[in-house]
């Protein structure tokens, strides 16, 4: 343990990881949820030009905007989007565009053009929601399943995989419990969806030199001569490596989950992920949902990390292992789209490669003839991934350190 | 405890770096003295089981050290040549790292660590950074680090590197003190180090051991090839050119050179006292350094 220890302490002590993890805390944590929740992404705006143009009010825009949805009784029925709607047609005609920006027309308007595409007048440039007649928005549900039905026509998704998915579909509670919808979308759409492509790049930075660095710090001799050899000290290494990523993230979902009990608070966390994005299959909840997301983010660091501390092993190089580290996670994010459809979605296995928004998608993996919702493996596989690279990294050091 | 090199060879390709090298060390302190590129970094490395040989064996009580893993390196004392430190840490915290890969408890560890602070006088600098310390402080510290576990074989190539001459003594002092029982082995370029307190010197050239002895019986060696001359400044350069000359100095217009020759080189050449230092020139001075 007092090995693991020193180890650990070696990584912190090093510039470049404070450094590292500084610029990652004001990245995720300062800039892209403090200042999303109460500058660009919730502050009121006065000219829709840019999100930086916004006021920096985001927090009253966020209560009042719950406090709004509270008046639509809970439920997303077709008398309730009515009701919205027509409330949104109202305020904008009293000219109440800050009480007008209190409304979820966002997420209300995809509802619109997602499921009254009929309704839609081409040659209007304003949102739907702003003149469609309060009164055409009927059968909410029934244009839904067709909705999501007519999608897995288009995505050439058919029998069986039709059928696995139709079957989780019809898991989902209808009608949808509804509050205020945009603060969930924002925080799972975006900043807890990014977490994971974020701390891969300083996680490369700081894990790639944890082995490799023994050799630009000349110390190899030293260690092979102590008592304690290169196994214990591989060990120890890849376990301060796993404990540095534990704590980095620990550092960044609390510093997130802190400021959305802030500025958003936990109310809404048992609307359906549907809300968000109508078309969804996946019988979850929001708390259910951020709670992937962030397992996600976990498990592809832990499985990146794996990844990483073994090139790391495997490389004399800090520059060669960074290298190879960052080509691991954003190689195959610049390729992804010139591959085949399958291929793609192999790939979207590796540690935080994939996207954790998949929950919004209809994806399936194809197992021994067994359909899987890719989120199961987007989940698990990274992560199988990194603890598979954990020997491999040992058994590599072992053979470079003795050259 | 008898540490034995048994016709040990390493070859690098064609080129031979260790070539048939036997001995048998017992409880003392052995000076490996050799120009660069002689074979001392290779075999010292040999001795240390972190490099295996291409054929011989380097046998501690009869066994293979290389097989005896963990046991072996629980003996042995370590400092490389290009000494390597880790500079975010302080002194203190680098030597309680090592103490760990050394398998000390934390207690003991921490023990040891202030004691051998005071011991290579860092005691006073314990929490500060590595990186802020000079070559000779940095030396000290690979110094106290090969000691941590009180080593039965302590191997320190070139240990001395870096050290002003005040640290040279305090170093002498303590492998002197620690010496006792233990197997030593130091290289050095330093000769006037190896003269001071090895028991046993060995001269290699070449991959190979070309000489063995105590230092007196080195010295005796060199006994009749060394000579003082007094010539004319003017004639000095020429002397150096022609001549394996250890040392010169002025005195009153003159230049008094200490020459290294098997024969008298000048009539008013006289013969003066051999140290090691001398057989060493006689050695390996005439000849340009492998690199």
């Amino acid at each position: 343990m007092e090995l693991v220890r020193l180890e650990h302490k070696k990584i912190w002590r090093r510039s470049s990881v404070k450094i590292s993890v500084l610029l990652c805390f004001i990245y995720i944590v300062v800039f892209g949820t403090a200042l999303s929740f109460q500058w660009f992404s919730f502050g009121s705006s006065d000219d829709h030009t840019s999100s930086f143009g916004n006021n920096f009010d985001g927090y009253s825009m966020i209560k009042e905007s719950q406090k709004y949805s509270y008046r639509f009784g809970g439920a997303l029925t077709d008398e309730s989007l009515q009701q919205i709607v027509r409330n949104y047609q109202e305020k904008k005609a009293a000219g109440l565009d800050r009480e007008a920006d209190q409304t979820d027309w966002q997420t209300i308007n995809s509802y619109l053009g997602m499921l009254y595409p009929e309704l839609k007048e081409e040659e209007l440039y304003q949102t739907m929601i702003s003149y469609v007649n309060p009164e055409e928005l009927t059968d909410f549900y029934g244009r839904r399943e067709q909705a999501i039905e007519d999608f897995l026509e288009v995505s050439g998704q058919d029998g069986a995989e039709r059928e696995y998915l139709l079957q989780m579909e019809a898991r989902t509670e209808k009608p949808f419990s509804y509050e205020f919808v945009e603060g969930w979308s924002c925080l799972l759409g975006s900043m807890a969806a990014d977490l994971g492509t974020v701390m891969a790049l300083f996680l490369a930075i700081v894990l790639s030199s944890v082995f490799s660095g023994e050799w630009h710090e000349n110390t190899t001799a030293l260690l092979l001569t102590t008592k304690n050899g290169w196994g214990s000290i591989a060990r120890a290494k890849i376990i301060a490596g796993l404990l540095f990523t534990v704590e980095f993230f620990l550092l960044l979902t609390l510093g997130m989950l802190l400021l959305q009990s802030f500025f958003l608070g936990w109310t809404g966390w048992d609307m359906p992920i549907q809300t968000i994005k109508l078309i969804a299959i996946a019988p979850l909840n929001m708390l259910q949902a951020e709670l992937y997301e962030y397992g996600f983010a976990f498990f592809g660091a832990i499985g990146f990390a794996g990844v990483v501390l073994m090139i790391s092993a495997a490389a004399k190089n800090n520059v060669l292992s960074l290298l190879l580290g960052l080509t691991a996670v954003y190689g195959p994010m610049m390729i992804v789209k010139y591959l085949p459809y399958n291929l793609q979605k192999a790939l979207d296995l590796l540690p935080l490669v994939g996207s954790s928004t998949d929950i919004f998608r209809t994806n399936t993996f194809r197992i021994f003839g067994v359909y899987i919702w890719s989120p199961y493996l987007l989940i698990t596989v990274p992560v199988l991934i990194g603890i598979l690279c954990m020997p491999i990294a040992v058994s590599r050091w072992s053979r470079r350190i003795k050259k | 405890m008898e540490l034995s090199l048994d016709r040990l060879t390493k070859h690098y390709g064609s080129k031979i770096a260790v070539d048939q090298v036997n001995a048998c060390l017992t409880p003392g302190v052995y000076g490996l003295l050799g120009a660069n590129g002689a074979g001392k970094t290779t075999l010292m490395r040999m001795l240390c089981a972190i490099m295996e040989s291409t054929s011989g064996e380097v046998l501690l009580d009869g066994k293979e050290v290389t097989s005896m893993g963990a046991s072996y390196r629980d003996l042995l004392g370590y400092l490389p040549q290009d000494f390597g430190y880790y500079p975010n840490y302080t002194a203190e915290e680098f030597l309680h790292y090592i103490a760990a890969l050394k398998g000390i408890p934390k207690g003991k560890a921490r023990k040891k660590t202030k004691e051998l602070l005071h011991t290579v006088g860092l005691d006073t600098v314990a929490k500060k950074k590595l990186k802020t310390f000079s070559g000779g402080m940095k030396q000290r510290i690979g110094i106290a680090q090969a000691l941590l576990n009180n080593p039965k074989i302590l191997i320190l190539d070139e240990p001395t590197a870096g050290l002003d001459p005040k640290e040279r003594v305090r170093f002498r002092n303590l492998l002197s003190d620690y010496a006792d029982n233990k197997i030593v082995i130091l290289s050095t370029h330093i000769v006037s180090d190896i003269e001071a307190i090895a028991d046993e010197v060995f001269l290699m050239k070449k991959g190979r051991f070309i000489m063995h002895g105590s230092v007196p019986e080195l010295t005796s060696k060199a006994e009749g090839k060394v000579w003082e001359l007094t010539v004319p400044q003017k004639e000095s350069r020429k002397w150096q050119e022609q001549a394996a000359v250890a040392n010169l100095r002025h005195e009153e217009g003159q230049v008094i050179l200490r020459i290294i020759s098997d024969t008298k080189p000048a009539e008013n050449a006289i013969p003066c006292e051999a140290v090691l230092e001398d057989l060493y020139l006689y050695y390996f001075g005439m000849e340009k350094e492998n690199v």
